[in-house]
């Protein structure tokens, strides 16, 4: 059981970003700790463990290593906003001549 | 008195007064530097402060970056229409080999063996038991497999053990393909991955009249081959050498060709292993690290040094590898030709670890001696080791469609896609990247595996960001590297 008195908290504002993108960015600092996420009104909370059960309390580069990949997440969703549509019909056209999407039994 | 009628301007969409993103994926190098991939694996690296610019639509049209995006397809503004024409069609491009399905059709003539190495992936047997010989039956069915598949170019490459002990099949299946591909008509290949060490002047001149290729095994100088790769006579190095030496004299320069393998005992002597093959007259080597299979496991060889170890001995290769490149000589790492090619042209090198969808079963596919079919060389070298998550059937008792059509294959395709694999999705390293789930599955227990401690992940990454800043280190490193993949 991890205990939240030897996690770090850090907050982020939900005005500003939204749960998915944090969660991505917490998952790429898993081979460094764990994390818990909760949600109130105004923040996200995302909680820091440690892997092997010290304290992460005072660890000021994780958190920046954390808040770092936020704002890359954030930006790789503004990217993926716009370009979506088209990523999809450049994939489609790619396809459309292999015969692969055929109905027909292999 | 003010017109009634707009400008011009006010009827010209965002686009024409600005720019429009292009799909693309970005990933931090190092520093402040980032790597921004489109989907056909055209690359930029930028600050991230140009990034942000970027992606805000405030980069200004007359910046070298602006030019940089705009001319890889990165951007659409009103003087580039054609950018999506021409991304579509260098994706299509890449994309291509994947219509062709299988191409590479891997035959394990016997895992009988005359050498006893300990870092042996595939478990091989004592050379005096028959038992572990594939039947002409067997063969058979697997050809009539082989040729199921519409690839143009099919490839059949005889594995092992050592292949040479069961010469007998080898001469079946070659003849047997020719005479079913005077009506097939494929471009058909063939390839014998052996150690030499049995391989006679008669065995030879047959490889000369079939146009059989030789990939042979050399591990660097006599003392590290030897120890590597015992022999009861301990010359294994003397007779591939001689091998290697009469295969070339009958065959041919070209068509033999040779693999290494990384020990502990490896690392420490890139230089003497480069030296060695140059000293053999090869023209490049690929420097690879073991696998995480067979007798590499049981004697604990794949967890006698780590990737970090490995990528030090990799990047020192590498430099000095440069180094005699710039005095003249040319000599390529097969590599990182492969990973550049990815990067610097179109075209897919369609290397079996590295492609997405994974290439086990498409791109590759092994008839075993008992008639087993596996996804991937590592799937049958698993399955010796009692795991068989990845054998697909068996020659005798499935058709091709109850192989191909098989949870054992395209449960592992569609799980490990990397276009939706968490972080592999959005990682600008994935279009020269692959999924691997043989690996993942053999050292994570997870066909997808955990990106952020994956060591498959953890060792290309690092590649392709030497590689990326080898580019950009001088124009002569980057004329060296180029050349590995137009030669």
């Amino acid at each position: 059981m991890c205990d939240r008195a030897a996690a770090r908290e850090v907050r982020f504002s939900r005005s500003i970003y939204r749960l998915e993108t944090i969660k991505k960015a917490a998952y790429r600092l898993t081979d460094r700790c764990s994390f818990e996420f909760t949600v109130d009104e105004d923040h996200i909370h995302c909680y820091l463990f440690s892997r092997d059960q010290t304290s992460v309390r005072a660890d000021d580069e994780l958190e920046h290593a954390l808040r770092n990949e936020v704002l890359d997440q954030d930006l790789r969703e503004s990217i993926a906003l716009e370009t979506g549509p088209i990523r999809n019909a450049i994939l489609a056209y790619a396809f459309s001549r292999t015969g692969l999407q055929d109905a027909e039994p292999i | 008195m003010p017109s009634p009628f707009k400008t011009p301007a006010e009827y010209e969409t965002p686009l024409a007064l600005g720019y429009r993103l292009l799909p693309f994926n970005f990933t931090k190098l190092g520093g402040s530097d980032y790597v921004l991939t489109n989907q056909a694996g055209e690359y930029v690296v930028v600050d991230r402060s140009v990034l942000e610019q970027f992606v805000t639509h405030r980069l200004p049209p007359d910046s070298d970056a602006y030019q940089a995006f705009k001319s890889k397809h990165f951007l659409l503004d009103r003087d580039s229409d054609v950018a999506i024409d021409l991304l579509t069609l260098k994706v299509r491009t890449k994309l291509a080999p994947l219509a062709n399905f299988t191409g590479l059709h891997i035959f394990v003539a016997t895992l009988r063996c005359d050498h006893s190495c300990p870092y042996c992936q595939v478990s091989r047997q004592s050379d005096d038991n028959v038992a572990f010989d594939m039947p002409l039956e067997t063969a058979e069915k697997a050809l009539e497999f082989t040729f199921r598949s519409p690839n143009p170019a099919i490839k059949i490459e005889f594995q092992g053990g050592e292949p040479l002990l069961n010469f007998d099949l080898i001469r079946y299946v070659v003849e047997r393909a020719e005479q079913i591909n005077r009506t097939e008509r494929r471009s058909l290949q063939f390839v014998i991955a052996t150690n030499l060490a049995l391989a006679t002047d008669e065995i030879l001149a047959y490889c000369k009249a079939h146009d059989i290729l030789i990939s042979t095994s050399l591990d660097g100088p006599r003392d590290l081959h030897n120890t590597n790769r015992p022999r009861p006579d301990r010359d294994s190095y003397e007779r591939t050498i001689n091998g290697i030496a009469r295969a070339r004299a009958i065959l041919g320069r070209d068509r033999v060709s040779a693999l290494m393998t990384t020990t502990r005992a490896s690392l420490s002597r890139v230089r003497d292993i480069i030296d060695e093959y140059i000293r053999q007259g090869f023209s490049g080597i690929f420097l690879r690290p073991l696998q995480p299979y067979g007798f590499a496991v049981k004697t604990k060889s794949y967890h006698s040094y780590d990737v970090d170890e490995w990528l030090k001995f990799y990047f020192e290769g590498l430099e000095y590898i440069l180094s005699l490149n710039r005095e003249g000589l040319f000599f390529a790492e097969h590599y990182a030709a492969v990973i550049l090619s990815k990067m610097l042209t179109p075209f897919e090198p369609g290397y079996v670890d590295l492609r997405s969808p994974a290439g086990i079963g498409i791109g590759a596919i092994v008839y075993n001696y008992d008639g087993n079919v596996y996804a991937s060389d590592e799937s049958r070298m698993l399955a010796e080791m009692g795991d068989t998550t990845f054998r697909l059937g068996n020659v005798h008792r499935d058709t091709w469609q109850d192989i191909f059509t098989s949870d054992a294959l395209l449960d592992p395709l569609e799980e490990t896609y990397t276009g939706s694999v968490p972080m592999c999705a959005e990682c600008a390293f994935e279009p020269f990247c692959g999924a691997d789930p043989v690996f993942h599955h053999a050292t994570q227990g997870d066909l997808v595996g955990h990106k952020p401690t994956s060591v498959f992940c953890r060792r290309n990454m690092a590649i392709f960001r030497h590689l990326i800043r080898l580019l950009d280190r001088d124009a002569e490193t980057k004329r060296i590297l180029m050349s590995w993949v137009t030669s």
